[in-house]
Order: structure tokens, then sequence, then C-alpha cells
């Protein structure tokens, strides 16, 4: 950064002033990721007492194991399923709260306090819902007795996943792609009209395009947070079951390394998934980010 | 003349307003019943103050705004109940409302493309508007790569691609700098008199009204204060509003009372010769304000406050009688005094209005 601008003649005042910042972004986020990846060439001891350099043969092993392609598959499956839905979702609501509504302020901050909710929390609140025996699905049950059963079977487990998910991001995507409707010139709709275009034309011609930004932070968000976030529901709904149908990279990474002091597997497997990230963002930056329209 | 030139001529349609009304609720009225007639081919630009309504009826004539009550026809069809695609209009919005993500092509054939029309019809309608316009070499471009004029030219070919009854515009010059503004005026007109088409123009500023319209439609609070050609809404303002509205500087008006033989101002000072009685408004454009002596009208006293050199011309702004008179004299052109003024106004450029009503009398000064 240059010091040219008149601004911060002091040119110690900016980095003072980020240094905070950077400090916890430094200890938490690049020193853990870097003691990852570091490890994952190492083999270490489950109980202490020191580990040896083998070079690849972490990921040589992780690689060669079935378990882990399953569950970087499912990764896959859940993070296209779930991230998708929790843009789509907001999305129809949006667009529909943005036909009439004039949202107050603390009609929006009531909306966006969900987003502060801890996945662990949602998950305890999920398991309720979807309880076949006593939840919202349990009627189903009684109809069509074993057609709800999330403890049994993987396709329910893994949809009680999703829906936990995306109904944890439903606030936050809803006030951003909100937002983006109401910036929209009244105007615009108004040409639309003119033009001969109907409400529902309107929504594709018009307004989809015009919230692209809107709609890129929100899916780059999603991609990124549904590889993590999933960790805290999984926890608390499946534990990974039944029959390992949930067990996602994240949490399988945590119960090979804490409960089955594969440390180095972990290790190696965390590396995997951070470069996968990575990867997908940058896919997502050099696909779809090209094609978004910041000009109003 | 080519093919869209003479299509969108013939298309020009005529648009009567029957008794239409726009209020919001019984004590917001913003547009008590109004009657007009618009010919085909004409250009009618609706001028007004901020807040007179102007806007609310260019927009229930395009249908963005419903009526509350009343006929609107347009080339002899009733449309006031039908969507604004159905209504054959056309519009330029003031912050040219065009689409930022398509180009400047399919800006322009968006209405076509929604109505159905086949690809290569749109393109070719394109490319004649596009020529006319002077926006050919644009096409692939988007707005936002676009100056305010061509950007303008842009939400004026979108207007017409459709080759519409009707063409509106609401305030399309308020967003362009001076000389912008002014060029695009000349462009404007010139487009009116190649295409003939039927249009309403919407805006607050005089010098587009005078040189754009064939006829002026002047709103004050939602009525109609005078509906005519700029000259006559010049040189006789139906109103006080109207002639205070128009001229720059506007008007002069002054309060004066007439004995039966004289009018006089409110100091006694006697402007004028002529036989009636009671209170008035007077008005004269500054321009019509003489300094040097002329036989035959009387003259009065006034002191200047301060003149303005505007080049061509000067503004003296003179205190007569509690009210303060802008007269415009040739430039350079000094009175002997420069404080005190002798102003003499021609019988035959006054204008008189009733005290109350502010409507004009014709005539007054007329066959003594």
């Amino acid at each position: 950064m240059s010091s040219d601008s008149s601004l911060f003649s002091n040119r110690w005042l900016p980095l003072i002033l980020v240094a905070p910042f950077m400090l916890l972004v430094v200890l938490f986020f690049y020193v853990p990721i870097f003691q990852a990846f570091y490890w994952s060439f190492f083999l270490e001891r489950p109980f202490g007492g020191g580990s040896e350099f083998i070079g690849f043969d972490n990921f040589s092993r992780v690689l060669a194991d079935p378990e882990f392609w399953e569950a970087g598959w499912r990764t896959l499956v859940f993070m296209v399923i779930a991230s998708s839905l929790a843009v789509v979702v907001p999305l129809i609501l949006a667009v529909a709260a943005d036909r009439k509504i004039r949202l107050s302020l603390p009609a929006r901050n009531v909306l966006v306090w969900p987003k502060g909710v801890a996945g662990a929390s949602i998950g305890v609140i999920f398991a309720f819902i979807f309880n076949p025996f006593v939840g919202i699905l349990a009627p189903l049950n009684g109809m069509f007795p074993g057609i709800w059963a999330p403890g049994l079977d993987g396709t329910d487990a893994f949809i009680t996943l999703i829906a936990a998910h995306v109904w944890g991001g439903i606030p936050f995507n809803f006030v951003i792609l909100l937002a983006g409707l109401r910036s929209i010139p009244y105007t615009m709709y108004q040409a639309a009209a003119m033009d001969g275009a109907g409400p529902w034309r309107r929504i594709f011609d018009v307004q989809l395009p015009l919230i692209m930004p809107q709609l890129f932070l929100t899916l780059v968000l999603e991609f990124t947070e549904s590889v993590t976030s999933a960790f805290a529901l999984i926890d608390t709904i499946t534990h990974g079951g039944p029959g390992g149908a949930t067990t996602l990279l994240v949490y399988k990474i945590y119960t090979d390394g804490f409960n089955g002091y594969d440390l180095s597997g972990a290790s190696t497997q965390t590396a995997i998934l951070m470069v996968f990230v990575v990867i997908l963002t940058a896919a997502q930056f050099v696909f779809l980010g090209r094609r978004v329209n910041y000009e109003r | 003349m080519n093919a869209i030139d003479t299509a969108i001529r013939a298309a020009a349609a005529s648009i009567t307003l029957a008794g239409i009304t726009k209020s919001y609720d019984a004590d917001t009225v913003v547009i008590p019943p109004m009657d007009v007639e618009l010919k085909a081919g004409e250009f009618t630009v609706v001028l007004g103050p901020s807040g007179c309504g102007k806007s609310t009826l260019l927009q229930m004539i395009a249908g963005l705004e419903r009526v509350s009550g009343g006929r609107i026809l347009i080339g002899g069809r009733e449309v006031q109940d039908l969507e604004p695609k159905h209504r054959g209009c056309a519009m330029v919005f003031q912050n040219y409302a065009l689409y930022p993500h398509m180009t400047v092509g399919e800006n322009m054939t968006y209405s076509l493309k929604v109505a159905g029309m086949p690809k290569a019809e749109r393109v070719e309608r394109v490319a004649a508007v596009a020529k006319m316009l002077g926006l050919s070499g644009y096409l692939h471009r988007k707005p936002g790569q676009l100056s305010g004029g061509q950007r303008q030219r842009v939400a004026i070919g979108r207007a017409i691609v459709r080759e519409p009854g009707v063409l509106l515009f609401d305030e399309p010059l308020s967003n362009l700098d001076a000389q912008l503004r002014h060029d695009m005026r000349v462009e404007l007109a010139e487009l009116h008199r190649r295409i003939g088409a039927t249009s309403v123009f919407v805006t607050h500023d005089q010098v587009e009204a005078m040189t754009l319209a064939d006829r002026i439609l002047i709103l004050n609070k939602g009525r109609i204060e005078q509906f005519d050609t700029p000259k006559a809404i010049y040189h006789s303002p139906a109103s006080v509003f109207v002639a205070k509205f128009i001229g720059a500087p506007p008007m002069n008006i002054l309060p004066v009372t007439g004995d039966g033989s004289v009018l006089r101002l409110s100091d006694g000072q006697v402007v004028a010769e002529v036989s009636l009685s009671g209170s008035f408004q007077l008005g004269i454009r500054p321009e019509d304000i003489a300094m040097e002596g002329r036989v035959g009208d009387p003259a009065v006293k006034a002191s200047l406050r301060f003149r303005e050199d505007l080049g061509s011309h000067s503004i003296l702004a003179a205190d007569l009688a509690d009210s303060v008179v802008r007269v415009a004299t040739p430039f350079g052109a000094d009175p002997a005094d420069a404080l005190h003024l002798t102003l003499i106004f021609p019988k035959s450029r006054l204008h008189l209005f009733d005290a109350a009503t502010g409507r004009a009398i014709p005539g007054a000064f007329r066959a003594h």
C-alpha cells in the first residue's frame, strides 16, 4: 500500500490500526493452516513422543482409502445441494418480499439474528423438528410407517442436514438479496413495463441480472461455508450416521484425528480439503465472477 | 426520409383526456378533473413547477399510474384501463433507465423481443434507428461505456424503435450539463420534425418548453393555467402565474389601483392613463420598460438597487413602490443618473390581471 494518500499522513498509523486484526488472522488461521500442511508430511505418534518425516506417505495412504473418497463425494453433494438451496430459497423469498414489503431497520435486524445462532443450536433444534416420533414429519410415519427414518435411512438423515443448513443460511442471504433488489431503480421496472415485459419476465430479464453481484457473493460464501459449517450440524444431529451416510470430510477429519488419534491422517485430509476449497472458489471467480456486471 | 420515419409518422395518434383526475385520498388531490386534446403529431410540452402534477399526468397517459377517474383516449381508443404495453406509448425517462446489463442494441430491441418479433426484423429495425440517431458504432457497447448524451440517444432510440403512437418524455434533459442540454434540445427538435411522432414532454425548464413545443400546457397545482403556443404564452399570459413563470427574468408584477382615469402604484405614482377603476395587478416584461423619454406615456421614478451585466444586455433591479422591478437594457447603456431612474411603461406592452383571481383581463389597454 502506498502512503501517498493525504488521508493518512502518518506512516505507521494504518499499520497499527490493522495490527489487531492481522494478529488474530495469523494466530488463528494462517498458523494452524500452515501447521496442518506441515504435519501432513510427518507421522505423528498418537500419545506424543516425537514424529518422523515420511514425505508423501500420508497422502498416498489417505488417497488410497475408499472412505476418504466417499466422504469427499458426500461433501461435494452437500456443498452443491445445500448451498444452492441456501441461495435459491432466500432469493424466492426476497423477490416476493420486494414486491410489497418495505422492511424497516428493526425488521431487518430481527431477520438477521438467526445468522448468529450457533450451528450446534440449529442442529439440536432440527434434530427435534425432524424427529421421526415427535417431529413435524411424525404424522407421515403414522400414515406410512417407516417412511421417515433419519436414524436408519441415510438419505433421510442427509435431507435433515440440508434442511438445517438451508434454514441457517436464509436470513443473511435474504437480507443481502433483498438489499440488491431494493437498489434497483424503480424507473427500471417502469421502463420494462413500457417495453411490454410482465412481472414474471421482469424477474428474469431485469431483476436477476441486476442482482448478480449479490447472488455471486452469497453463492461464494455459501460454498465455502457449507464445507465447514456442516460440522456442528452433523455433530448434533447425526454424528455422521447412519452407517457413515452423513460423514462429510470435516466430520471425518475430526473423528479420525480426535477419536481415532490418526493425527497425521487428519492433518493430511485438512490440507487436501483446504486445497479443494481454494480451487473451487477460484473456479467460481474464473467462471462466474467474470460474468458479474457491477454496473448500475 | 426512409421507411422507419414514415412508419412512425403514420403511427402518430391523438390523445384526448376527458375529465381525468388523480387523487390518493379525499384530501390529496393531485390532479382535479382535466380536459385536454392533443393533436396527432403535435409536440406538447407540459410545464410547471415541481409538484404540480406534470409527471403524474404523464404516467397516467403511459399507464404507469392508475387514473382515479375520467377517460384517456389514444388514437380514439379508450386506454385508461389497459396495461402500458397495450397503449402504444413509449417513454424516455429522466435517468435514461437503460438496462445496464444489456448492450445498446439489446436495450433498443428489448421491447421488440418481448413482443415476439423475429430476430432478422429486429436487427434491421434497430439498424435503421441507430443510424438515424448516430449510434451505429455503439450497438455492442454497454450503457456504462457511453456518455450522458449518448445514453439519452439510446433511450430515445429504444422508445421510437417500436414505432409508437405516442412518445412520452419525462424531463429527459435534466440530467445533462448545459451545453449538452442545448445540443440535445436541437437534436430533439430535428428528430420531431423528421418523424412527426405525437410527443408529450414534461419539464420545468421554460427554455425547453419555448423552443420545443408546438403548444405548451402550463400546470399549477394540477390545474391548467394556459394551453397555447409558446408565442401566445409569452406575449399574452393568461394569468399572473404564467406571467411570472415564463421569461428570464420573469415579468414584473406590481399592484395598482385605478381611479377611473389613471392607474396608480401603491406610492401614488401614475403608470398609465386608462379609464379603469378598482385594484389590479399590472404586468410588464423587463425588456419592455423604456428609460429614454417617450411622448405620451407617464414616467415613474425608481431608485437603482443593483445591476447585473450579462454581456448581451444588463439587468437593472430598482426599488419602485415597495416592489423591485427588473429592467433589461442594452449592454453599456448607462442611465444618466446612476441612482435615480426614470422608467416609462409603454401602454401597448402592459398586461392587466385581476387582483383577486390573478387571471388576465384581455383588451384592458386597447380602445382607449
